[in-house]
Protein backbone atom coordinates (compact mmCIF):
# COMPACT_ATOMS: atom_id res chain seq x y z
CA UNK A 1 0.00 0.00 0.00
CA UNK A 2 1.52 3.27 -1.07
CA UNK A 3 1.69 6.21 1.39
CA UNK A 4 -0.82 8.14 -0.72
CA UNK A 5 -3.40 5.37 -0.56
CA UNK A 6 -2.82 4.98 3.21
CA UNK A 7 -3.34 8.72 3.69
CA UNK A 8 -6.61 8.62 1.69
CA UNK A 9 -7.92 5.74 3.88
CA UNK A 10 -7.04 7.58 7.08
CA UNK A 11 -8.83 10.70 5.84
CA UNK A 12 -11.92 8.71 4.85
CA UNK A 13 -12.12 7.00 8.26
CA UNK A 14 -11.64 10.38 10.00
CA UNK A 15 -14.49 11.92 8.03
CA UNK A 16 -16.82 9.01 8.87
CA UNK A 17 -15.89 9.13 12.60
CA UNK A 18 -16.33 12.92 12.70
CA UNK A 19 -19.71 12.82 11.00
CA UNK A 20 -20.89 10.03 13.33
CA UNK A 21 -19.81 12.03 16.40
CA UNK A 22 -21.50 15.14 15.06
CA UNK A 23 -24.73 13.21 14.49
CA UNK A 24 -24.50 11.77 17.98
CA UNK A 25 -24.04 15.16 19.59
CA UNK A 26 -26.94 16.58 17.59
CA UNK A 27 -29.13 13.69 18.71
CA UNK A 28 -28.22 14.43 22.28
CA UNK A 29 -29.57 17.94 22.04
CA UNK A 30 -33.29 18.46 22.64
CA UNK A 31 -35.28 18.76 19.42
CA UNK A 32 -35.93 22.36 18.49
CA UNK A 33 -39.66 21.75 18.22
CA UNK A 34 -40.02 20.42 21.78
CA UNK A 35 -41.95 22.95 23.78
CA UNK A 36 -42.55 25.12 20.70
CA UNK A 37 -45.54 23.57 18.98
CA UNK A 38 -48.24 25.44 17.08
CA UNK A 39 -50.04 26.07 20.34
CA UNK A 40 -47.00 27.79 21.93
CA UNK A 41 -46.06 29.79 18.83
CA UNK A 42 -49.55 30.90 17.80
CA UNK A 43 -51.18 30.84 21.20
CA UNK A 44 -53.83 28.42 22.37
CA UNK A 45 -57.18 28.97 20.70
CA UNK A 46 -59.49 29.84 23.53
CA UNK A 47 -62.68 27.87 23.98
CA UNK A 48 -64.57 31.12 24.42
CA UNK A 49 -67.04 32.59 22.01
CA UNK A 50 -65.52 34.65 19.28
CA UNK A 51 -67.80 36.72 17.07
CA UNK A 52 -66.95 36.03 13.42
CA UNK A 53 -69.56 38.19 11.74
CA UNK A 54 -72.57 40.37 12.43
CA UNK A 55 -75.08 41.12 9.69
CA UNK A 56 -78.22 43.21 9.70
CA UNK A 57 -80.91 43.73 7.14
CA UNK A 58 -84.04 45.81 6.99
CA UNK A 59 -86.71 45.19 4.39
CA UNK A 60 -89.90 47.06 3.60
CA UNK A 61 -92.74 45.33 1.73
CA UNK A 62 -95.58 47.32 0.24
CA UNK A 63 -98.39 45.05 -0.96
CA UNK A 64 -101.50 45.77 -3.01
CA UNK A 65 -104.06 43.33 -4.28
CA UNK A 66 -107.26 41.44 -3.78
CA UNK A 67 -108.20 37.91 -2.82
CA UNK A 68 -111.44 35.98 -2.37
CA UNK A 69 -110.39 34.74 1.08
CA UNK A 70 -110.46 38.32 2.42
CA UNK A 71 -113.61 39.87 3.90
CA UNK A 72 -112.42 43.42 3.29
CA UNK A 73 -114.65 44.02 0.29
CA UNK A 74 -117.94 43.00 -1.29
CA UNK A 75 -119.72 39.98 0.19
CA UNK A 76 -118.71 37.65 -2.60
CA UNK A 77 -115.29 39.23 -2.87
CA UNK A 78 -112.62 39.73 -3.76
CA UNK A 79 -111.49 41.51 -0.62
CA UNK A 80 -108.51 43.74 -0.11
CA UNK A 81 -105.06 42.31 0.65
CA UNK A 82 -103.35 45.62 1.25
CA UNK A 83 -100.51 45.31 3.73
CA UNK A 84 -97.20 46.88 4.59
CA UNK A 85 -94.49 44.95 6.36
CA UNK A 86 -91.28 46.16 7.94
CA UNK A 87 -88.81 43.38 8.63
CA UNK A 88 -85.58 44.02 10.53
CA UNK A 89 -83.23 41.02 10.77
CA UNK A 90 -80.05 40.24 12.70
CA UNK A 91 -77.59 37.42 12.08
CA UNK A 92 -74.59 36.65 14.31
CA UNK A 93 -72.00 33.95 13.66
CA UNK A 94 -69.65 32.95 16.48
CA UNK A 95 -67.08 30.24 16.98
CA UNK A 96 -66.48 28.32 20.19
CA UNK A 97 -63.13 26.61 19.89
CA UNK A 98 -61.93 24.79 16.83
CA UNK A 99 -64.91 22.55 16.17
CA UNK A 100 -68.02 24.39 17.23
CA UNK A 101 -69.67 27.38 15.60
CA UNK A 102 -73.04 29.02 16.17
CA UNK A 103 -75.38 31.06 14.03
CA UNK A 104 -78.21 33.00 15.61
CA UNK A 105 -80.78 34.69 13.40
CA UNK A 106 -83.45 37.08 14.66
CA UNK A 107 -86.00 38.22 12.11
CA UNK A 108 -88.81 40.47 13.33
CA UNK A 109 -91.88 41.36 11.27
CA UNK A 110 -93.98 44.44 11.90
CA UNK A 111 -97.04 43.74 9.81
CA UNK A 112 -100.00 46.00 9.27
CA UNK A 113 -103.06 43.87 9.46
CA UNK A 114 -101.82 40.59 8.01
CA UNK A 115 -102.79 38.62 11.05
CA UNK A 116 -105.76 38.29 13.33
CA UNK A 117 -104.30 40.28 16.16
CA UNK A 118 -106.87 40.54 18.95
CA UNK A 119 -109.79 39.86 16.66
CA UNK A 120 -111.55 37.98 19.44
CA UNK A 121 -111.49 41.02 21.69
CA UNK A 122 -113.01 43.30 19.08
CA UNK A 123 -115.55 40.76 17.78
CA UNK A 124 -115.08 41.79 14.21
CA UNK A 125 -114.74 39.63 11.16
CA UNK A 126 -111.07 38.80 10.73
CA UNK A 127 -109.51 39.89 7.50
CA UNK A 128 -106.25 41.22 6.34
CA UNK A 129 -107.12 44.91 6.69
CA UNK A 130 -109.73 45.12 9.43
CA UNK A 131 -109.23 47.67 12.17
CA UNK A 132 -109.17 44.82 14.65
CA UNK A 133 -105.88 43.62 13.20
CA UNK A 134 -104.27 46.91 12.36
CA UNK A 135 -100.79 45.90 13.33
CA UNK A 136 -99.03 42.77 14.44
CA UNK A 137 -95.48 42.08 15.53
CA UNK A 138 -93.93 38.68 14.93
CA UNK A 139 -90.50 37.51 15.95
CA UNK A 140 -88.33 34.44 15.43
CA UNK A 141 -85.18 33.14 17.08
CA UNK A 142 -83.29 30.57 15.06
CA UNK A 143 -80.11 28.94 16.41
CA UNK A 144 -77.85 26.61 14.42
CA UNK A 145 -74.88 24.94 16.09
CA UNK A 146 -72.36 23.34 13.73
CA UNK A 147 -69.96 20.71 15.03
CA UNK A 148 -66.99 19.77 12.87
CA UNK A 149 -66.57 16.03 13.36
CA UNK A 150 -63.53 15.86 11.11
CA UNK A 151 -62.15 18.11 8.35
CA UNK A 152 -64.71 16.68 5.92
CA UNK A 153 -67.83 16.25 8.05
CA UNK A 154 -70.11 18.72 9.78
CA UNK A 155 -73.19 18.09 11.91
CA UNK A 156 -75.67 20.93 12.38
CA UNK A 157 -78.30 21.06 15.12
CA UNK A 158 -80.97 23.69 14.52
CA UNK A 159 -83.73 24.90 16.74
CA UNK A 160 -85.95 27.93 17.02
CA UNK A 161 -89.09 29.60 18.19
CA UNK A 162 -91.58 31.88 16.47
CA UNK A 163 -94.08 34.08 18.26
CA UNK A 164 -96.92 36.27 17.05
CA UNK A 165 -100.26 37.25 18.51
CA UNK A 166 -102.43 34.20 17.73
CA UNK A 167 -99.65 31.89 16.62
CA UNK A 168 -96.71 29.98 18.17
CA UNK A 169 -94.24 27.76 16.42
CA UNK A 170 -91.19 25.75 17.41
CA UNK A 171 -88.80 23.96 15.10
CA UNK A 172 -85.86 21.63 15.53
CA UNK A 173 -83.69 19.83 13.03
CA UNK A 174 -80.51 17.93 12.44
CA UNK A 175 -78.41 17.92 9.29
CA UNK A 176 -75.04 16.77 8.15
CA UNK A 177 -72.70 17.47 5.27
CA UNK A 178 -69.75 15.46 4.08
CA UNK A 179 -67.03 16.55 1.67
CA UNK A 180 -65.79 14.08 -0.89
CA UNK A 181 -62.53 13.94 -2.80
CA UNK A 182 -60.56 17.13 -2.32
CA UNK A 183 -63.55 18.99 -0.99
CA UNK A 184 -65.03 19.81 -4.39
CA UNK A 185 -68.12 17.69 -3.82
CA UNK A 186 -70.42 17.80 -0.81
CA UNK A 187 -73.29 15.49 0.14
CA UNK A 188 -75.79 16.85 2.61
CA UNK A 189 -78.86 15.45 4.35
CA UNK A 190 -81.16 16.81 6.98
CA UNK A 191 -84.45 16.56 8.82
CA UNK A 192 -86.56 19.38 10.23
CA UNK A 193 -89.62 19.22 12.46
CA UNK A 194 -91.95 22.22 12.80
CA UNK A 195 -94.81 22.32 15.30
CA UNK A 196 -97.31 25.19 15.09
CA UNK A 197 -100.14 25.88 17.48
CA UNK A 198 -102.50 28.80 17.21
CA UNK A 199 -105.88 30.20 18.17
CA UNK A 200 -108.81 29.00 16.12
CA UNK A 201 -111.30 31.67 15.04
CA UNK A 202 -114.49 31.32 13.13
CA UNK A 203 -115.17 33.59 10.19
CA UNK A 204 -117.01 36.08 12.37
CA UNK A 205 -113.95 36.61 14.55
CA UNK A 206 -114.92 34.50 17.57
CA UNK A 207 -112.32 32.46 19.34
CA UNK A 208 -113.24 28.78 19.22
CA UNK A 209 -110.30 27.00 20.81
CA UNK A 210 -106.90 25.96 19.61
CA UNK A 211 -105.49 24.27 16.55
CA UNK A 212 -102.11 22.84 15.65
CA UNK A 213 -100.14 21.27 12.86
CA UNK A 214 -96.95 19.30 12.49
CA UNK A 215 -94.63 19.55 9.49
CA UNK A 216 -91.83 17.02 8.98
CA UNK A 217 -89.24 17.65 6.28
CA UNK A 218 -86.37 15.54 4.98
CA UNK A 219 -83.81 16.83 2.47
CA UNK A 220 -80.94 15.44 0.43
CA UNK A 221 -78.43 17.59 -1.42
CA UNK A 222 -75.36 17.27 -3.60
CA UNK A 223 -73.02 20.12 -4.54
CA UNK A 224 -70.14 19.74 -6.99
CA UNK A 225 -67.48 21.94 -8.52
CA UNK A 226 -67.74 20.85 -12.14
CA UNK A 227 -64.97 22.96 -13.67
CA UNK A 228 -62.68 25.73 -12.49
CA UNK A 229 -65.54 28.20 -13.11
CA UNK A 230 -68.72 26.12 -12.70
CA UNK A 231 -70.56 25.01 -9.59
CA UNK A 232 -73.72 22.88 -9.53
CA UNK A 233 -76.13 21.89 -6.78
CA UNK A 234 -79.14 19.57 -6.63
CA UNK A 235 -81.56 19.27 -3.70
CA UNK A 236 -84.61 17.17 -3.04
CA UNK A 237 -86.99 17.69 -0.16
CA UNK A 238 -90.19 16.11 1.05
CA UNK A 239 -92.54 17.60 3.65
CA UNK A 240 -95.40 15.78 5.38
CA UNK A 241 -97.96 17.98 7.12
CA UNK A 242 -100.70 16.98 9.53
CA UNK A 243 -103.27 19.01 11.42
CA UNK A 244 -105.00 22.32 10.72
CA UNK A 245 -103.40 23.51 7.49
CA UNK A 246 -105.20 26.84 7.15
CA UNK A 247 -105.47 29.92 9.32
CA UNK A 248 -109.11 29.02 10.29
CA UNK A 249 -110.63 32.41 9.43
CA UNK A 250 -110.29 32.47 5.64
CA UNK A 251 -113.65 32.61 3.91
CA UNK A 252 -115.05 31.07 0.75
CA UNK A 253 -117.91 32.70 -1.19
CA UNK A 254 -120.82 30.25 -1.26
CA UNK A 255 -123.80 30.17 -3.51
CA UNK A 256 -126.31 31.60 -2.95
CA UNK A 257 -124.79 34.85 -1.62
CA UNK A 258 -123.21 33.73 1.61
CA UNK A 259 -119.78 33.14 3.04
CA UNK A 260 -118.52 29.91 4.53
CA UNK A 261 -115.30 28.79 6.16
CA UNK A 262 -112.42 27.36 4.22
CA UNK A 263 -112.35 23.53 4.38
CA UNK A 264 -108.93 21.95 3.85
CA UNK A 265 -107.66 18.37 4.07
CA UNK A 266 -105.85 17.52 7.29
CA UNK A 267 -102.82 16.11 5.50
CA UNK A 268 -100.49 17.30 2.80
CA UNK A 269 -97.42 15.73 1.17
CA UNK A 270 -95.13 18.14 -0.67
CA UNK A 271 -92.13 17.37 -2.89
CA UNK A 272 -89.59 19.88 -4.16
CA UNK A 273 -86.62 19.32 -6.46
CA UNK A 274 -84.16 22.18 -6.91
CA UNK A 275 -81.22 22.53 -9.31
CA UNK A 276 -78.77 25.43 -9.19
CA UNK A 277 -75.77 26.33 -11.30
CA UNK A 278 -73.24 29.14 -10.92
CA UNK A 279 -70.91 30.06 -13.78
CA UNK A 280 -68.10 32.59 -13.60
CA UNK A 281 -68.05 34.74 -16.73
CA UNK A 282 -64.82 35.85 -18.45
CA UNK A 283 -65.71 39.57 -18.25
CA UNK A 284 -65.65 39.45 -14.44
CA UNK A 285 -69.27 38.54 -14.03
CA UNK A 286 -71.25 35.57 -12.76
CA UNK A 287 -74.39 33.81 -13.93
CA UNK A 288 -76.67 31.95 -11.52
CA UNK A 289 -79.43 29.69 -12.78
CA UNK A 290 -82.12 28.18 -10.56
CA UNK A 291 -84.91 25.77 -11.33
CA UNK A 292 -87.43 24.31 -8.88
CA UNK A 293 -90.10 21.71 -9.48
CA UNK A 294 -92.82 21.31 -6.89
CA UNK A 295 -95.64 18.82 -6.56
CA UNK A 296 -98.12 18.02 -3.79
CA UNK A 297 -101.21 15.91 -3.18
CA UNK A 298 -103.55 18.94 -3.16
CA UNK A 299 -103.09 19.13 -6.93
CA UNK A 300 -100.56 21.95 -6.98
CA UNK A 301 -97.67 21.47 -9.38
CA UNK A 302 -95.29 24.34 -9.94
CA UNK A 303 -92.22 25.34 -11.89
CA UNK A 304 -89.98 28.21 -10.83
CA UNK A 305 -87.08 29.52 -12.89
CA UNK A 306 -84.69 32.20 -11.76
CA UNK A 307 -81.83 33.86 -13.59
CA UNK A 308 -79.38 36.16 -11.88
CA UNK A 309 -76.58 38.03 -13.61
CA UNK A 310 -73.83 39.70 -11.59
CA UNK A 311 -71.28 42.11 -12.98
CA UNK A 312 -68.32 43.55 -11.13
CA UNK A 313 -67.99 47.27 -11.85
CA UNK A 314 -65.12 48.11 -9.47
CA UNK A 315 -62.97 45.92 -7.19
CA UNK A 316 -65.31 46.65 -4.28
CA UNK A 317 -68.62 47.01 -6.13
CA UNK A 318 -70.79 44.73 -8.20
CA UNK A 319 -74.36 44.86 -9.44
CA UNK A 320 -76.87 42.00 -9.71
CA UNK A 321 -79.98 41.76 -11.82
CA UNK A 322 -82.59 39.07 -11.07
CA UNK A 323 -85.59 37.72 -12.91
CA UNK A 324 -87.82 34.97 -11.50
CA UNK A 325 -90.82 33.33 -13.10
CA UNK A 326 -93.16 31.07 -11.15
CA UNK A 327 -96.07 29.11 -12.54
CA UNK A 328 -98.36 26.98 -10.41
CA UNK A 329 -101.48 24.95 -11.01
CA UNK A 330 -104.08 25.64 -8.35
CA UNK A 331 -105.28 23.29 -5.65
CA UNK A 332 -107.88 20.89 -7.02
CA UNK A 333 -110.50 22.31 -4.62
CA UNK A 334 -109.80 25.98 -5.28
CA UNK A 335 -112.89 27.98 -6.18
CA UNK A 336 -114.14 31.55 -6.04
CA UNK A 337 -117.77 30.43 -5.65
CA UNK A 338 -118.27 27.11 -3.90
CA UNK A 339 -121.18 24.80 -3.51
CA UNK A 340 -122.02 24.40 0.24
CA UNK A 341 -121.82 20.61 0.06
CA UNK A 342 -118.20 20.41 -1.08
CA UNK A 343 -115.95 18.32 1.15
CA UNK A 344 -112.97 20.65 0.61
CA UNK A 345 -112.95 24.23 -0.60
CA UNK A 346 -110.67 27.24 -0.58
CA UNK A 347 -110.73 30.67 -2.17
CA UNK A 348 -107.26 31.53 -0.95
CA UNK A 349 -105.53 33.40 -3.76
CA UNK A 350 -102.21 31.79 -2.77
CA UNK A 351 -103.62 28.37 -3.68
CA UNK A 352 -105.07 29.54 -7.01
CA UNK A 353 -103.56 28.80 -10.41
CA UNK A 354 -101.20 31.70 -10.97
CA UNK A 355 -98.09 33.07 -12.59
CA UNK A 356 -95.73 35.28 -10.63
CA UNK A 357 -92.80 37.37 -11.80
CA UNK A 358 -90.07 39.04 -9.80
CA UNK A 359 -87.70 41.66 -11.16
CA UNK A 360 -84.86 42.84 -9.00
CA UNK A 361 -81.65 44.82 -8.98
CA UNK A 362 -79.05 44.92 -6.20
CA UNK A 363 -75.87 46.93 -5.62
CA UNK A 364 -73.29 45.20 -3.44
CA UNK A 365 -70.24 46.76 -1.78
CA UNK A 366 -67.63 44.42 -0.27
CA UNK A 367 -64.86 46.54 1.21
CA UNK A 368 -61.79 44.89 2.75
CA UNK A 369 -60.58 46.72 5.85
CA UNK A 370 -57.21 46.13 7.44
CA UNK A 371 -58.21 46.56 11.06
CA UNK A 372 -60.01 44.41 13.61
CA UNK A 373 -62.86 44.41 11.15
CA UNK A 374 -61.69 42.38 8.19
CA UNK A 375 -64.40 43.42 5.78
CA UNK A 376 -67.52 45.49 5.46
CA UNK A 377 -70.50 44.48 3.36
CA UNK A 378 -73.30 46.84 2.29
CA UNK A 379 -76.04 46.09 -0.21
CA UNK A 380 -79.22 47.77 -1.31
CA UNK A 381 -81.87 46.24 -3.55
CA UNK A 382 -85.25 46.87 -5.08
CA UNK A 383 -87.64 44.13 -6.19
CA UNK A 384 -91.01 44.18 -7.86
CA UNK A 385 -93.28 41.16 -7.39
CA UNK A 386 -96.24 40.76 -9.72
CA UNK A 387 -98.82 37.97 -9.48
CA UNK A 388 -101.30 37.24 -12.24
CA UNK A 389 -104.28 37.04 -9.83
CA UNK A 390 -104.15 40.64 -8.67
CA UNK A 391 -101.34 40.91 -6.18
CA UNK A 392 -98.29 43.09 -6.48
CA UNK A 393 -95.58 44.20 -4.17
CA UNK A 394 -92.67 46.62 -4.01
CA UNK A 395 -89.75 45.47 -1.89
CA UNK A 396 -86.79 47.57 -0.76
CA UNK A 397 -84.06 45.94 1.28
CA UNK A 398 -80.75 47.11 2.71
CA UNK A 399 -78.15 44.86 4.32
CA UNK A 400 -74.92 45.46 6.20
CA UNK A 401 -72.34 43.01 7.43
CA UNK A 402 -69.12 43.10 9.41
CA UNK A 403 -66.64 40.24 9.31
CA UNK A 404 -64.12 40.19 12.15
CA UNK B 1 -87.27 3.58 -9.37
CA UNK B 2 -84.39 1.69 -7.73
CA UNK B 3 -82.56 1.55 -11.07
CA UNK B 4 -82.93 5.31 -11.52
CA UNK B 5 -81.70 5.89 -7.99
CA UNK B 6 -78.71 3.63 -8.64
CA UNK B 7 -77.91 5.51 -11.85
CA UNK B 8 -78.14 8.82 -9.97
CA UNK B 9 -75.82 7.57 -7.23
CA UNK B 10 -73.30 6.22 -9.74
CA UNK B 11 -73.43 9.48 -11.70
CA UNK B 12 -72.89 11.44 -8.50
CA UNK B 13 -69.90 9.32 -7.57
CA UNK B 14 -68.51 9.64 -11.09
CA UNK B 15 -68.85 13.41 -10.85
CA UNK B 16 -67.25 13.39 -7.44
CA UNK B 17 -64.31 11.45 -8.84
CA UNK B 18 -63.53 14.23 -11.35
CA UNK B 19 -61.90 16.49 -8.81
CA UNK B 20 -60.97 20.11 -9.52
CA UNK B 21 -57.72 20.75 -7.59
CA UNK B 22 -57.87 23.24 -4.75
CA UNK B 23 -55.34 25.54 -6.39
CA UNK B 24 -57.68 26.01 -9.36
CA UNK B 25 -60.74 27.16 -7.42
CA UNK B 26 -59.82 30.84 -7.08
CA UNK B 27 -62.96 31.96 -8.96
CA UNK B 28 -65.20 30.48 -6.26
CA UNK B 29 -63.71 32.84 -3.66
CA UNK B 30 -65.36 35.79 -5.43
CA UNK B 31 -68.50 36.80 -3.48
CA UNK B 32 -70.36 37.07 -6.80
CA UNK B 33 -69.99 33.31 -7.22
CA UNK B 34 -71.76 32.34 -4.01
CA UNK B 35 -74.40 29.85 -5.10
CA UNK B 36 -76.68 31.01 -2.28
CA UNK B 37 -77.51 34.52 -1.19
CA UNK B 38 -76.50 35.64 2.25
CA UNK B 39 -78.68 34.04 4.89
CA UNK B 40 -80.77 37.07 5.75
CA UNK B 41 -81.54 37.95 2.15
CA UNK B 42 -82.36 34.34 1.35
CA UNK B 43 -84.64 34.12 4.41
CA UNK B 44 -86.63 37.24 3.59
CA UNK B 45 -87.06 36.17 -0.06
CA UNK B 46 -88.07 32.68 1.02
CA UNK B 47 -90.68 34.13 3.34
CA UNK B 48 -92.05 36.36 0.61
CA UNK B 49 -92.66 33.34 -1.60
CA UNK B 50 -93.73 30.99 1.21
CA UNK B 51 -96.55 33.28 2.26
CA UNK B 52 -97.79 34.17 -1.21
CA UNK B 53 -97.44 31.00 -3.23
CA UNK B 54 -99.10 27.75 -2.30
CA UNK B 55 -96.26 25.87 -3.97
CA UNK B 56 -93.68 26.92 -1.40
CA UNK B 57 -92.14 24.54 1.09
CA UNK B 58 -91.14 20.94 0.69
CA UNK B 59 -87.48 21.85 0.58
CA UNK B 60 -86.38 22.15 4.16
CA UNK B 61 -88.10 25.43 4.90
CA UNK B 62 -91.27 25.74 6.96
CA UNK B 63 -94.11 25.49 4.46
CA UNK B 64 -96.54 28.33 4.04
CA UNK B 65 -99.28 28.86 1.54
CA UNK B 66 -102.41 30.58 2.59
CA UNK B 67 -102.28 31.96 6.05
CA UNK B 68 -99.45 34.42 5.73
CA UNK B 69 -98.51 33.69 9.30
CA UNK B 70 -95.42 31.66 10.01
Amino acid sequence: MTPAVRLRRVLAVSVIVASTLARGSAAAEPPISDGLGDREILGARPNKFRIESVSTRITAFDQYGKGYQSQAGPLLGPGDERATILEPQLDVVATQGKRLSHRITLPVDVVTSASADAIDKHRRPPDVISSASRQNIAGTVDWSATYRVDPATDIVARSGLHLEEPFRSVHAGLSTSHELGEGDAVFSAGVLEVFDWFDRFDITGHHVGRADRLSSTATLGFTKILTTTTLANVNYGITLQNGELGNTWNVVPLSPHALGPELLPGKRIRHALVARMSQFLPWNGALHLYYRFYDDDWGIAAHSVELELAQRLFPVLYVKGTYRFHHQAGASFFTTLASPDLLYRTADSDLAPLDARTFGVMLVFDVPIDTEVKSLHVDIAYERYLRSNDLQMNVVTCGTGFRF
Amino acid sequence: MIARLAVAIVAAWALAACAVPQNRRARFADPMMKPYEDDLNAARRQKLYDTREGAAGGDGTPAGGGCGCQ
